[in-house]
């Protein structure tokens, strides 16, 4: 048995890539499947094939498999599986994050378990991928399963996508199984946003079409999985765009230098454009775009900075800085979607707060609308919402934040629920339309509402502020903090502090 | 700017981000500082974050008083040279009960010695977050940590309640009594990290390089003699070999490895074909399967 073993292994085994000291870029791959798909094997195997793991890893490996699959193949799931609890329920039960390099290319595998009741382990999943592998059984064919998944990468904005169909050992390599399937995801497809899809019949136990191209299936042509994710263009690739940079802090020094730290969400700077507070509405020049490495003459999505404007405007963290042509909205109301990803359910009478790129702003009212039905894609009108639905929402503001709608702008139409008491995220979401005005305010006409003013905070509660750096920042923390507490108390209150 | 970012630049950014944003977030966070490579970058990367200003937190170094002597030596250079606030803790009630590396189990000491004593230092300062150097490459269940990972008041992590990471926004909001670890290498390699101290020309403790130093073979494993209180044992004898480390910890726990590399760029070329993870060296892992999970549960960083 032993020498059958490593006699497969030889087979399989592709010479390591060269190693290079700058990879061109980063990929992330979403992989997602139910759990008998055989997506720790696909994994395993692709590092296994792939990836520069190193020899200790493959020896333990070797070690530990006691149980060789199909009498010569290793179990390259034990590669992937880390938890103790997994290990022990045979089962993936989170987000796993595995890092590999190609002789060019850096891959992060994201491992998201398949178990429908893990819908928020995917959204989350698939909030931070480049693209997705679908996986499914060549045997089953697509299911449920698969078009909720379809529907998952769609919301949350994976738009290369591909599927992966396993296990074509156990179905006689068959290219009229294939084309079947192929056929029913050109029809699944169309109801979605993907703006590259490829369809692949691989073995993840035998390697056919992972890391190199089958030759037991020569009647396809198209590229193996590890080709297709070495053309995918990255997200971080530089793309037209809107300029972007959520403001994360106020660096000072002295009295010479300002700078407002953040790191570019869409778009490139260039010393001299004009940039714009869509909250403040107060526009200035870019001076500067400084690093501890120097100064640069401009600067891109990805990167890490800090703006020295030619005038002081009054802009601190929570603000989002915008090509004036095209600034991002101040919003008080958004429309959106959103996937609950709390054990509690939506609870009419909890506190909220809403988390942007970097602010951080009390919801006066959340209102669920409809709940997505995510193989049909139909909505069914619903008050209400629990962990693992996707509802369609609608969320007041007690103050304006800048927001873009999703589709247009990712990082910044994009938000979090926070629980206000607990902490703990409740939901991630998805903005799909803005507004100037919250229907709250509206509402409450005619009830008394409490506004906290600047005077007002200045007066008592900030007092000890006056002249400290960040002063406007802890400002608007102590007034937000207020206003929930006195929403909490049954008052309702807002923060006019612009 | 027409060339793109390589996955450096990458993950440069990423991590000034991540410390952007927990400083932003937190109330009193603190820099894990334990002075080997990954710190060092770790530092390096908290001083780009806030520049001109100085990082707005200080580090904090768990001192087993087992660390090399070159590692406390580096260690008060550093932050001499950035002017750094540091604090020292140690267990005293460790070092009452001669808890030591060489008579006790790794289990035993490394709880005591390093996980109690971080709770303990934690604790006494009202620290609300501390930045870590962890990598999700080092190790199995690191591989599913969160970068903002959040512990109980009684500083236990719990994988299977972690908040959902989603875009680039994270959430630092605690609940009572919760603290939070927070961890900007979190997509970085061991690889990375050679690659971006050869490229940024960081300094690191020489003992990352090959010197002729005294060493024991035990267990099949080169030890080096840092001072007087590590005993050859019966057949045991002490040894001119040249030898460096891939990860640096208290000396009688961390095994040094036959090797040339005697320059920065020397250790990128053998990291870069190295046969053998780095945690190889690290005593404490083989102790039991599923070592590190258990250790992270019990508070362990």
């Amino acid at each position: 048995m032993r020498a059958r073993s490593s006699q497969a292994l030889k087979v399989v085994a592709i010479a390591p890539p060269a190693p290079r000291r700058d990879l061109s870029g980063i990929v992330r791959v979403l992989t997602c499947g139910s759990v008998d798909d055989g997506k720790s094997t696909l994994i395993g195997r692709l590092l296994w094939d792939a990836s520069d793991l190193f020899d200790d890893q493959r020896e333990a490996l070797r070690r530990s498999d006691k149980r060789v699959l199909n009498g010569e193949h290793l179990d390259y799931s034990l590669l992937v599986d880390g938890l103790i609890a997994e290990r022990e329920q045979g089962i993936t039960i989170d987000i796993a994050w595995r890092t590999f390099d190609t002789a060019d290319r850096r891959f992060v595998i994201i491992d998201s378990p398949g178990h429908e009741q893990y819908t928020r382990n995917m959204a989350s999943g698939a909030s931070q991928a480049d693209v997705a592998v679908m996986l499914i059984d060549a045997r089953a064919g697509i299911k449920r399963q698969t078009r909720r998944h379809a529907a998952i990468l769609d919301l949350f904005g994976v738009r290369h996508v591909v599927l992966a169909i396993n296990k074509m050992d156990l179905a006689d390599w068959s290219e009229a199984k294939f084309r079947s399937i192929e056929k029913d995801f050109e029809a699944l497809k169309k109801r979605f946003g993907f703006v590259d899809t490829a369809v692949i019949p691989v073995s993840a136990v035998t390697g056919d079409n992972i890391a190199r191209q089958s030759e037991r299936m020569r009647w396809y042509r198209g590229p193996s999985l590890l080709d297709y994710l070495s053309q995918i263009p990255e997200k971080a690739a530089p793309k037209a765009g809107a300029f972007r940079m959520p403001v994360q802090t106020v660096l000072r020094d002295g009295q010479d230098f300002r700078g407002l730290a953040g790191t570019i969400s869409s778009g490139v700077i260039t010393v001299g454009d004009r940039i714009v507070d869509a909250v403040g509405k107060t526009e200035a020049r870019v001076k500067r775009i400084a690093t501890m490495d120097g100064d640069l003459p401009s600067a891109r999505r990805g990167q890490a900075i800090a703006l020295v404007l030619d005038r002081d405007i009054d802009v601190s963290r929570g603000a989002v800085l915008s090509a004036p042509n095209a600034a991002a909205t101040a919003a008080r109301r958004i429309e959106g979607s959103l996937v609950w990803v709390s054990e509690q359910p939506f609870d009419p009478g909890a506190r909220y707060l809403l988390r942007t790129a970097t602010d951080l702003v009390p919801v006066s009212h959340l209102g669920i609308r409809s709940l997505l039905d995510l193989e049909t894609l139909e909505r069914t009108s619903a008050p209400s919402c629990a962990m693992n639905d996707i509802a369609v929402v609608a969320i007041d503001l007690v103050r304006p934040t800048s927001l873009d709608v999703f589709t247009a702008t990712q990082e910044t139409g994009a938000f979090l629920l926070v629980d206000a008491i607990s902490g703990a995220t409740v939901a991630g979401g998805v903005v799909a339309a803005l507004h100037a005005t919250s229907l709250t305010d509206a509402r409450a006409t005619g009830a008394t509402i409490f506004t906290l003013t600047r005077a007002l905070l200045n007066h008592g509660l900030c007092a000890d502020l006056a002249g400290k750096s960040d002063a406007d920042a802890e400002l608007r923390r102590r007034g937000d903090e207020v206003v929930t507490l006195l929403k909490s108390a049954g008052v309702t209150a807002r923060l006019d502090i612009d | 700017m027409t060339a793109p970012l390589s996955h450096l630049d990458l993950l440069e950014a990423e991590s000034i981000h991540i410390f952007r944003e927990a400083a932003a977030q937190f109330r009193k966070p603190v820099l894990m500082y334990s002075i080997g490579k990954d710190s060092t970058v770790l530092l390096h990367l908290a001083r780009k974050a806030f520049w001109p200003a100085k990082p707005p937190f200080p580090l904090l170094h768990v001192d087993t008083t087992w660390k090399f002597h070159d590692m406390i030596t580096f260690r008060d250079a550093t932050v001499a040279e950035h002017g750094l606030d540091l604090i020292v803790h140690t267990n005293e009630s460790g070092i009452k009960r001669g808890i030591n590396p060489i008579d006790h189990s790794p289990s035993i000491y490394t709880d005591v010695m390093k996980t109690q004593a971080l709770k303990q230092a934690l604790d006494a300062h009202g620290f609300d977050a501390a930045f870590g150097g962890a990598r999700r490459d080092e190790e199995a269940s690191r591989a599913k940590e969160r970068v903002f990972s959040f512990r109980t008041a009684d500083h236990r992590w719990e994988p299977r309640a972690q908040r959902p990471e989603m875009w680039r926004l994270f959430n630092g909001r605690l609940g009572s009594g919760e603290t939070a670890r927070v961890f900007p290498l979190s997509n970085w390699t061991e690889k990375d990290v050679w690659r971006y101290i050869a490229r940024e020309k960081l300094a690191v403790v020489p003992l990352y390089f090959a010197a002729v130093r005294p060493t024991i073979e035990r267990n099949g494993q080169l030890l080096v003699v840092d001072d007087h209180r590590l005993h050859p044992r019966a057949g045991e004898h002490i040894v001119e070999r040249r030898v460096r480390f891939r990860t640096l910890g208290c000396y009688p726990l961390t095994a040094a490895v036959a090797s040339n590399a005697a320059t920065v760029e020397d250790v990128v070329t053998e990291t870069l074909s190295a046969k053998t993870s780095e945690r190889i060296g690290r005593l404490i892992d083989h102790d039991q399967s599923g070592a590190m999970e258990k250790k992270k549960q019990e508070g362990y960083f």
